[in-house]
């Protein structure tokens, strides 16, 4: 019987050898051996997570040992949707954002455009004083925040958390534009000014096309920021005040079912995901570190 | 007859506009984070050093201050919180650096799957990020799954371990970490590298003689601003950290919130700001010389 298998095995193997993909895959897994694992632990480490909140979205029923879920559905999207707290805590942080961001460009962009270009005793000093609000220890500031904010009474208030939410974003709303400011090129601008443009003109034909798209993106991660902030939130908008991060403690910590949590991960997360795509390119220029001060 | 806009300013007054002007449009940012930060935070200072432990206001005395570091709860949490941060910045560095050398020096179509997957947790708001590592590390969950279908049934999960916080921290961390060294590699000369790599240099060598003290100062922006970043954390430890011992933003909230001890909650916010002061510093004075550099260019 062995010595008919043999040859059998062998060709088997030789057969398999002929297969030009498995060839290939032989020589990526060489080539590129330690890609591969990189890529497989990154995709299990940083995509696991995500995939498990994506699965229980849409199960009914996931009992261990089952790999995916027992049975899909979308019966808990109903059940979500019907509760009190969620509905009420979307429109609420929907608000916030707007107003947050909408104020937060209205100081910084002009701050951004004079730390670029006009020149004045202690601009450098004014620019740095910034990086303040990432040169701190997050909570603890909250904490002396909150002190403050509860003899202005402005703890649990929506009109509190808008302004700890505009300072939040002043850095990166400031910063970046800033870079784009610095970097466009002069020459432009003086050239449509000698031939008799007003400034006021060069400003909206020139400058701002240029700097638009790293004040775009400025704007999208300040909205992000805002929308999915959640300690300021908590510690500042508690007990009146709920917005969908502070309402996902509750649903973490609290919560049997876990489903509400990951049906209302996957609905507020989806805008964040838009922006992946859209910011792709914008994440290989270099305007985005600015928004660390880098 | 030309009107007004059209007669050319004197130098001088066109200096002196054009500062005024400047001023104006940065101040009421400016004034916004005076108020909203400095202030706070120097009311805290001087409050926890003019209040007795009774509660009473006195002259200058350290008395909160001597009562954290002679409270063994307090004193716990915080060496606890800093041993956290430590392992979580050296995690960063080993797994990131071959990250940035990868994607430095690897020719492959990967690189693109990898920086973007290595990015991708920027776009993982921090609540939700916690809510999904539970999901995937718990007892039972799709880790645990996962491993059992491969024959390892030993599995321990890290939810509401030390492991926990600290992989949780490092996933968030990844990104920025990645981001900035990229960043800052793109700007260190490629035929330096290239050159050197010709005259038979190793890919190591390459990384510790000639790219990592180019980079010098992204690193101290990195390591300040994770080590800020942890100092300041609350959900992740919060939500996948264990009860006992607590990370300093766990232990301050709690002492604000349940314990309703606010000057207590200060003074542990005070001393959080005093130890991040450090990298504070270093990390403004890093940026600063950048600035100075490039205006200069």
């Amino acid at each position: 019987m062995s010595t008919v298998a043999v040859p059998d095995r062998a060709e088997a193997r030789g057969s398999l050898r002929r297969r030009p993909w498995v060839a290939a895959l032989g020589k990526l897994a060489y080539r590129e051996g330690f890609g591969v694992l990189l890529l497989v632990t990154l995709f299990l480490f940083i995509v696991g997570p995500m995939l498990s909140v994506i699965l229980w979205a849409f199960a009914v029923r996931w009992q261990y040992p089952s790999l995916v879920p027992n049975a899909f559905g979308f019966r808990f999207w109903t059940e979500t949707f019907r509760r009190a707290d969620i509905l009420s805590a979307i429109p609420q942080s929907i608000t916030i954002t707007v107003v947050a961001t909408a104020l937060s460009a209205l100081v910084s962009l002009p701050a951004s455009y004079a730390l670029a270009r006009l020149r004045f005793p202690g601009r450098q000093f004014l620019l740095l004083s910034f990086l303040a609000t990432n040169a701190f220890p997050r909570f603890g500031l909250y904490i002396t925040i909150a002190v403050v904010f509860f003899r202005l009474n402005l703890i649990g208030t929506v009109p509190g958390v808008i302004l700890i939410q505009v300072v939040n974003t002043l850095l990166l709303m400031i910063w970046i534009p800033t870079a784009a400011f610095r970097s466009v090129d002069r020459s432009l601008e003086e050239a449509a000014l000698n031939v008799g443009a007003s400034r006021l003109r060069v400003f909206v034909r020139i400058t701002l096309p240029l700097v638009f798209p790293a004040i775009a993106a400025a704007v999208l991660l300040s909205v992000v920021n805002v929308f999915y902030e959640a300690q300021a939130s908590l510690i500042i908008g508690l007990p009146n005040v709920r917005t969908v991060p502070v309402l996902m403690y509750s649903l973490t910590n609290n919560q049997l079912v876990v489903q509400y949590g990951a049906v209302l991960m996957f609905v507020t997360w989806i805008p964040s995901l838009i922006l992946l795509g859209f910011s792709q390119r914008f994440l290989r220029g270099r305007y985005f570190a600015a928004g660390f001060g880098v | 007859m030309p009107t007004t806009a059209q007669i050319p300013a004197s130098p001088g007054s066109r200096r002196l506009i054009s500062a005024l002007g400047g001023y104006g449009m940065v101040l009421p940012a400016f004034l916004l984070m005076v108020a909203i930060i400095a202030y706070p935070a120097v009311l805290s200072i001087i409050q926890t050093l003019t209040t007795g432990v009774d509660g009473r206001a006195t002259g200058f005395t350290l008395a909160q201050y001597l009562f954290f570091f002679h409270d063994r709860l307090s004193m716990t949490n915080l060496l606890y919180t800093l041993r956290v941060g430590f392992i979580v910045l050296a995690v960063l560095l080993v797994v990131c650096f071959p990250i940035a050398l990868y994607l430095r020096f690897s020719h492959s179509k990967l690189t693109s799957a990898v920086y973007i997957l290595a990015l991708f947790p920027l776009f993982v708001p921090t609540i939700n990020l916690s809510f999904a590592m539970i999901r995937f590390t718990t007892t039972h969950g799709l880790l645990d799954t996962l491993l059992s279908r491969a024959g390892l049934v030993h599995y321990v999960t890290p939810y509401l371990r030390t492991s926990g916080t600290i992989i949780g921290l490092v996933w968030e961390g990844i990104p920025f970490t990645v981001l900035i060294l990229n960043a800052a590699r793109v700007q260190v000369d490629d035929s330096l590298l290239e050159s050197a790599r010709d005259v038979g240099a190793s890919i190591p060598q390459v990384f510790l003689r000639i790219l990592l003290p180019l980079i010098k100062n992204a690193v101290i922006i990195i390591l300040a601003l994770q080590f800020l970043g942890i100092l300041g954390s609350y959900t992740i430890p919060y939500l996948l950290g264990p009860a006992e011992p607590e990370m300093i933003g766990v232990f301050m909230e709690r002492t604000y919130d349940q314990v309703h001890a606010p000057l207590q909650a200060q003074t542990q916010a005070v001393i959080s700001f005093f130890i991040a002061a450090i990298a504070g510093i270093l990390y403004v004075r890093t940026v600063a010389s950048q600035q100075r550099r490039t205006e200069g260019r």
